[in-house]
């Protein structure tokens, strides 16, 4: 029997329920009855600390793991290592003597914090994905994130820009200092962010795959004593209950939920990157296996039991010797699982620990440079798989490791919703030269130039495609070698707002289409799937609905590279209870990001027009799906319904179309369809990404639909597919290859100086504009947002 | 240890620096050896470098100031004794911060505090700012612009939150004038000073973007060449002919690694160093 056990076996519901109120603690009555029943007596506070932590939603995946087990693939024979780990990871290019190069990406959600503490949020964002990606043993090349924000002139404008200047301004306070560079990102706007924004995070990792490393106790610790380092920053009570906060909806009254954010620091950060990767060094050089782990959610209980459990064996943990801020003696449940930043777990050898902590605390001298930090050894692995915190002398957690790491489930009900909802009637004879002006003023389509310059996307020296300059971005991460690697990320909330299972699969399409777009084989994807409560059941409908169109869509597009596989899953996050004090869930928005591999990057070029007299096409054709259009929402006031469908057999037919045609150093210029359609589409690449373009298309709205739609659908409709600005006289070429991946081609014009835009339907002039006057909406529309000054 | 950066660039790595690593190659592109010296190295081993490097970031965390406190780290005293004797030393971004902080540059008097990189002044924004720019490297005794025709004009990008070279006493600036010290002011891609933003990214007076010090040896500068040391680091859309370059070698990934506009700075040192080793 422990000490300072907490009745709850005797206790009746009630009570129980009282009890983990006054400690703070969200288990459900019946979970903390589980507790009991798993260790076969009454749990300590430290223990029902650390499985207040590990149930929750945030850890324990409890309404999500059996759906996404079921729907999404996540084999393929690129894949190293799948969902499961920190991050996914997967080959890219051979090595020598039969290594290969590896892509390491994890990708997470960071939607409370920043809602609450908009720069701490999204910098400890950064901060803590960065770490799913260095515990691999990589070097982080690369961050992007997808935000989504409230309605910047809507009732709770002053809030909604306030909060996205304060997350930009914590993505750059993070990422730079740390010298990761920014590679794309994407920026929605709509009011049902207002009380709840998004704040995803992508981080990208390099590393040859014999050097990865696995967040366990390695098998050698059967062998030799091995020890827990813990690295970093000195542990305090910051963060304590994070994971549970991001388990939970937001409360009003903002103060009450600010002490679940960590506090986040990228100096320490890049000081212990800069250690740790002589610290392996040393390790490879000395030929010992060790395991890496960051801390993040649940701190160093979840730390050492996961790095325990994964190996086979067991721990003692001394909690006196953590260091702590100020030598501050913080309760034990608060050290066990605080949620401090800046931390990791080494498990080395113990003749390797004098190397290790030589290295972090002397040739690095963290204790010196940040009051408290460094490395110290925390436990002594055991072989009997017991899992052991001693505090003060005495066992505060005494229970067989897979205890604590046992799983817990949910079914949840899901119950659908199918809203009466239908277009609004088309008006003829609007204004079309007006509407289009609305469209790319709308913060939504304008440029975000204003963010992307905020941000270091130089530093490394590895770009090649900056965020802005393309469909994706792209990076040469091996010098010398031609080979590439493109990043987007994509997710509209207005197509899942209105279903739900094409938000899902039209996010893979259109993060496929975007590394295509560049010249890039699709070759993996991550998921961050943003959702409301799970324990509504049309929230949880929603949920699964997008899972499911996810899934569809990576069988369905398929690993281009290995015929016959599906496009994988490595890596990803659920984050449920995304909705306000007042109830109100965001739209289902799943966020997908997609890597590409290109074979030459030097093939890969920007979404601008490049030359007087090429010919532009498009790729596709536009149907009658204006459902959840930038085009009904700014011109009409409405959402619609018929969003685009996801024809997965025309996607993959487009996207080899246009990866062909890039192998075959065609393409001067492309530019995917999504977001306001093929005029937006068309006019972005004709003002270029810094607005600096000079060449004018007009384009016959007429020839470009089958069924004879009218301009604004032709021109508006978010179908999918492809811009693209080959040189002259290659027409038949381009049919060839479209007809052999069966799809549509048609011929938009040949690029003019004079800097017009024009549309014309059966040779009429239905609309034209300068590009100096698209350029003056275009770069500034989001000056209100981002501009200098202070905000609204 | 003895004798470990004999003949090398010595890119020093003060705690919070974040472009060594990138900096140390593109040394290496100009046929030079480099190693990273950290910063609490015994700084008698800096004695035999063939030059020294403060990379790019935020030493120490920027505390108080960018570049303040590593410029009062005892590894200073030694790179101090090393550039009066004429070895040469360049500071890049965070590193010009500590060159300016250190009262290396302008070096009008030795050690005296004469300069400021005060924080960006720009149209509609504030605050950090990553963009590509251009310089114009003006006649001067600089030894790390020793490649360069005098007015040439070179896309270098910059990203800083405090890159403002600036003065309130007029006759610094006269005597930098008159010594050649303003080495690289920022310009349009055809070589024009133009005092606004974005052809002058920060606001710096007089355009300045680098500054050496009179004897020409130690140059600070706020753009950073290992970021446009290859011809594939330099963007599709830029004006001018390094732009037409790049545009040139798609689909030519040989071409791609050809040199690019930054790394004739260091080039030039090894032009100016005889070839170091």
């Amino acid at each position: 029997m422990l000490k300072g056990t907490i009745p709850i076996a005797g206790s009746d519901d009630g009570r129980v329920a009282a009890i983990l109120e006054e400690n703070g603690l969200n288990l459900a009555v019946g979970e903390a009855r589980r507790v009991v029943e798993l260790l076969g007596r009454d749990p300590t506070i430290v223990e029902l600390t650390i499985f207040n932590t590990m149930w929750s939603e945030h850890c324990s995946y409890k309404s999500s793991r059996r759906l996404l087990g079921e729907l999404l693939p996540t084999k393929a024979p690129n894949v190293v290592l799948g969902p499961g780990e920190d991050a996914g990871v997967i080959r890219y290019a051979e090595a020598e003597g039969g290594d290969w190069h590896c892509l390491v990406i994890a990708h997470e959600s960071h939607n409370h914090p920043s809602q609450v503490l908009p720069v701490e949020g999204a910098a400890t964002g950064i901060g803590g994905i960065v770490r799913d990606v260095y515990c691999m043993g990589a070097d982080v090349v690369g961050v992007l994130d997808p935000l989504r924000f409230g309605d910047p002139a809507g009732p709770n404008a002053r809030q909604v820009i306030s909060i996205a200047r304060g997350v930009v301004d914590g993505i750059a306070q993070y990422g730079n200092p740390l010298g990761v560079p920014n590679l794309g990102g994407d920026i929605a706007f709509d009011p049902r962010f207002d009380e709840n924004c998004l704040v995803n995070v992508v981080a990208v990792g390099t590393v040859l795959e014999s050097r990865v490393l696995r967040s366990r106790v390695p098998e050698e610790a059967a062998r030799m004593p091995y020890r827990i380092v813990l690295i970093g920053k000195p542990t305090d009570d910051s963060g304590f209950g994070g994971a549970a906060f991001a388990s939970e909806d937001l409360v009003d009254g903002e103060q009450a939920n600010r002490g679940a954010v960590q506090v986040p620091d990228p100096f320490l950060k890049r000081v212990l990157t800069v250690a740790t990767r002589r610290v392996l060094e040393l390790a490879r050089e000395k030929k010992y296996v060790i395991g890496f782990k960051d801390l993040g959610a649940g701190g160093i209980a979840c730390v050492t039991s996961e790095l325990a459990h994964a190996g086979g064996f067991g721990v003692i943990i001394d909690l006196d010797a953590v260091n702590t801020a100020m030598g501050y003696a913080f309760p034990p449940a608060v050290v066990s699982c605080s949620e401090t930043q800046e931390r990791y777990a080494l498990a080395v050898p113990e003749e390797f620990v004098p190397d290790v902590l030589r290295v972090y605390n002397e040739e690095f001298e963290l204790p010196r440079l940040y009051h408290g930090a460094g490395a110290v050894v925390i436990a002594e692995v055991t072989r009997d798989r017991m899992y052991r915190i001693e505090s003060g002398g005495e066992a505060v957690c005494e229970t067989p490791v897979d205890v604590i790491t046992t799983g817990i489930s949910y079914d949840r009900p899901s119950k659908a919703r199918r809203p009466a909802i239908k277009d609004p009637p088309l008006q003829p004879g609007r204004p079309l030269r007006d509407d289009f002006l609305k469209i790319l003023g709308s913060p939504n389509i304008a440029s975000k130039n204003y963010v992307f310059k905020h941000y270091d996307s130089e530093v490394q020296g590895r770009a090649v495609l900056r965020p802005g300059e393309a469909d994706a971005g792209v990076i040469a991460p091996l010098p010398g070698r031609a080979v590439g690697l493109a990043f987007s990320v994509d997710g509209n909330p207005w197509y899942g707002a209105i279903d739900p299972y094409q938000g899902g699969a039209l996010a893979v399409c259109e993060a496929a289409r975007n590394v295509a777009a560049v010249g890039a084989v699709p070759s993996a994807i991550t998921d961050c799937l943003n959702y409301g409560n799970p324990e509504v059941p049309e929230v949880f409908w929603e949920f699964t609905e997008g899972v499911r169109g996810i899934g569809d869509a990576c069988r369905g597009i398929g690993l281009i590279s290995h015929e016959g596989h599906p496009l994988p899953v490595v890596s990803g996050n659920v984050s449920f209870y995304n909705q306000g004090a007042r109830g109100k869930a965001i739209p289902p928005s799943p966020i997908v990001c997609c890597v590409g591999v290109v074979e030459d990057y030097s093939r890969c070029r920007s979404l601008a027009f490049k030359e007087e007299g090429d010919e532009v096409f498009l790729v596709g054709e536009p149907l009658a799906e204006l459902g959840g259009s930038e085009y009904l929402r700014t011109v009409y006031g409405a959402e619609g319904a018929s969003v685009p469908k996801a024809d997965f057999v025309r996607e993959r037919g487009q996207i080899r179309a246009v990866l062909e045609m890039h192998r075959r150093g065609w393409v001067r210029a492309c530019h995917d369809i999504s977001q306001g359609g093929l005029l937006t589409a068309v006019a972005e690449m004709a003002l270029g990404p810094a607005g600096e373009g000079s060449l004018g298309l007009a384009i016959e709205a007429s020839n470009l639909s089958a069924a004879g739609l009218g301009a604004e659908t032709v021109l508006f409709s978010e179908t999918g597919g492809f811009v693209v600005e080959v040189g002259p006289g290659i027409e038949r070429d381009l049919l060839a290859v479209c007809a052999h991946n069966r799809v549509q081609l048609r011929r938009l014009g040949v690029l003019r100086k004079g800097g017009r835009l024009v549309v014309t339907a059966a040779d009429a002039i239905l609309a034209s504009w300068s590009l100096d006057e698209l350029r003056g909406i275009y770069l500034t529309a989001c000056r209100p947002i981002f501009g200098a000054g202070k905000g609204a | 240890m003895a004798g470990r950066y004999r003949g090398v660039v010595a890119i020093i790595q003060f705690p919070g620096v974040n472009c060594e690593y990138e900096t140390a190659e593109a040394v290496r592109s100009a046929g030079l050896e480099a190693g990273l010296f950290r910063w609490n190295e015994d700084p008698a081993l800096l004695q035999e470098a063939a030059a020294v490097v403060l990379p790019g970031g935020f030493s120490y965390q920027d505390r108080i100031r960018a570049g303040v406190v590593a410029a009062k780290d005892r590894i200073m005293d030694a790179i101090g004794v090393l550039a009066r004797q004429g070895r040469p030393v360049l500071g890049i971004c965070n590193g010009a911060q500590v060159l300016v902080e250190s009262g290396f540059i302008p070096g009008l008097h030795w050690e005296r505090v004469d300069l400021a990189l005060a924080p960006n002044v720009m149209a509609d924004r504030e605050g950090y700012y990553c963009a590509w720019t251009w310089l114009r490297c003006e006649d001067s005794p600089c030894l790390w612009t020793g490649a360069f025709a005098g007015g040439e004009v070179v896309p270098v990008p910059i990203a800083h939150a405090e890159g403002r070279f600036s003065t309130d006493d007029e006759s610094v600036i006269e005597a930098m004038r008159a010594n050649g010290q303003i080495v690289l002011r920022y310009c349009t891609a055809a070589g024009e000073i133009d005092p606004a933003f974005p052809v002058n990214p920060n606001g710096s007076m007089d355009n300045i973007a680098g500054v050496c010090n009179p004897e020409g040896n130690v140059l600070a500068m706020m753009p950073h060449p290992e970021r446009a040391s290859w011809l594939r680091q330099v963007p599709e859309g830029l004006a001018g002919s390094w732009g037409r370059r790049r545009v040139a070698a798609a689909c030519d990934p040989g071409k791609m690694e050809d040199g690019g506009p930054g790394r004739r700075f260091f080039e030039s040192l090894k032009l100016g160093t005889g070839g170091a080793r």
